[in-house]
């Protein structure tokens, strides 16, 4: 007698496959199949933990102390709540978020949004690389040549053929991100005081002043950036998540999103040990060597490969939702799971915006603290259109049907965020129109 | 995903044993066919806003890029 599968959804699934994998309890099922099925979340959560945010977190922490740990617990459900709505996209179309612009909107709309996310890419791109410029030469190893070959290094993660191997690398580096917390533990000396900071929304000394407000925003962009949604909504597409999935991708997205707020925090404490010996922040990587010299030598080396760490994780998350965006606007074959022969266009514009980004790096003299900070505060900026974006398409009935779609308190959730975002830029706006309302630091 | 199979016939008492399988090892799942839809319907309001956001973006990008240069001292 055949053995009788019992399905419960709606997935084509049939126990027959050759590559299913049996297990007796219910509990090991769920778990397993979590696991199968995470990935994404974590991978554009803790990617977007990059080499600028862990220097504007840093510089958070060194210029402010514990006083915008606030920040991020309020940050935290918005990533989550925005992403989640990429999710859903995702698995009910099978489709990438440019694809689904291009043809929900039309060419030009599609065309706009790809330009936007392909210029903040490359600029987002550029501090990747300034940041491991930074840290090797820490270590004493000439960006000439470590750029390149990190560029090299980068290229060679995705050409596998194979998006299981490319996320198994991901998902890995994304954990060694978890060694921040030792970091965090080791160098925070205040006791409860972080915590209350975290919890209770409060001003640093001289109140809101305009280096405080352009922190802000830049933190608001490095915490939830347009490539993003581009990113996991294509990851998805590409991992070719089903309709049973959702729940799974949701706990992962959750999971990423508390996972990189923590990580985000520690690295806010890391700063913090700075502003309390009052030493002057340059950049992150100044911040490592002085944590060296207080707390020794292996803070420091820590410090450092954490940030090339982010770095890479940012550089090819970034890049793989521009080569994925363009190649879905393109009609061009565009997946991890192609060989570079089966989809040379795709891993050519991978490849390109590695390599251009690179190059950019290596021009002297450039100044990239204020390159870091800036393309946060573009981020930001650029953000409320690409949640407009989202929120339309998540309204798409046509689309989406009752299931999908959102639901009121969805939109209220959101329309409240992206006026949020709308309040912090047109605050930037006055405080570059009208400095003299913004007291200086 | 998970799927559950139960075996009858071996033991008295059924043993559940579950299948899982990871999703590039599943078969593609049907998706609303996007071709078949077209563009959405946009109205003049929609579009409108659409094109204010769009004029915001280009005047805060400028407004960054001055500001950014401010702070670098080139102007």
């Amino acid at each position: 007698m055949a053995p009788e599968v019992l399905q419960s959804t709606p997935a084509p699934s049939t126990g027959a496959s050759p590559h299913a994998i049996p297990v007796s309890s219910r509990w090991v099922a769920r778990i397993l199949g979590f696991l199968l099925v995470a990935g994404p979340g974590l991978i554009v959560m803790e990617a977007d933990n990059d080499a600028g945010a862990v220097s504007t977190y840093v510089q958070a922490g060194a210029q402010y102390g514990t006083h915008l740990l606030w920040l991020l617990i309020v940050l935290l459900p918005i990533c989550y709540f925005i992403q989640e709505m990429v999710v859903r996209l995702g698995i009910a179309t099978g489709q990438g978020h440019a694809a689904m612009i291009y043809r929900r909107f039309g060419k030009w709309w599609g065309r706009f949004s790809l330009a936007d996310l392909l210029l903040l890419n490359f600029f987002t791109l550029v501090t990747e690389f300034a940041a491991i410029a930074l840290a090797i030469a820490r270590f004493g190893i000439n960006p000439a040549w470590g750029v390149p070959a990190a560029a090299v290094g980068l290229a060679a993660l995705a050409l596998t053929g194979s998006y299981r191997r490319w996320e198994r690398v991901v998902v890995l580096l994304c954990l060694l991100d978890l060694a921040w917390l030792l970091i965090g533990i080791k160098v925070h000396s205040l006791g409860g005081t972080w915590m209350r900071q975290a919890m209770v929304p409060s001003l640093p000394q001289g109140g809101m002043t305009g280096s405080w407000l352009f922190l802000v925003i830049a933190i608001v962009g490095t915490t939830i950036a347009p490539w993003q949604l581009f990113f996991q909504q294509s990851c998805v597409a590409d991992k070719r998540l089903r309709i049973a999935d959702l729940g799974a991708a949701r706990l992962d997205t959750l999971f990423g999103a508390i996972f990189t707020i923590v990580v985000a925090g520690c690295m806010m404490l890391a700063g913090n040990a700075g502003f309390a010996r009052h030493w002057t922040f340059s950049d992150p990587a100044q911040t490592a060597v002085h944590l060296g010299a207080a707390f020794g030598p292996w803070l420091k080396n820590a410090v450092l490969l954490l940030m090339v760490n982010a770095a890479v994780l940012g550089a090819t998350a970034i890049s793989l939702s521009s080569a994925w965006a363009y190649g879905e606007v393109r009609g061009w074959p565009h997946s991890l799971q192609k060989t570079v022969r089966e989809a040379p266009g795709f891993y050519a514009i991978y490849a390109f915006g590695i390599a251009a980004a690179a190059t950019v790096v290596l021009i002297p003299r450039a100044p990239l603290q204020l390159i870091i900070l800036s393309v946060q505060v573009l981020a930001g900026l650029m953000l409320p259109s690409a949640v407009i974006f989202l929120q339309l398409l998540l309204n798409d009935k046509q689309v989406l049907g009752r299931r999908f779609a959102n639901q009121y308190w969805n939109n209220c959730v959101n329309w409240t965020i992206v006026l949020l975002l709308f309040v912090l830029s047109l605050l930037l706006a006055a405080q570059v129109a009208l400095p003299q309302w913004f007291p200086s630091a | 995903m998970t799927t559950m199979t139960e075996s009858l016939q071996l033991d008295p008492a059924p043993r559940r044993v579950y299948q899982v399988l990871h999703p590039l090892d599943d078969a593609a799942e049907a998706k609303v066919d996007l071709d078949r839809l077209g563009p959405m319907r946009l109205t003049r309001t929609v579009k409108a806003c659409l094109y204010i956001l769009r004029g915001y973006l280009i005047l805060m990008s400028a407004l960054l890029a001055m500001h950014v240069l401010q702070l670098a001292g080139v102007i």
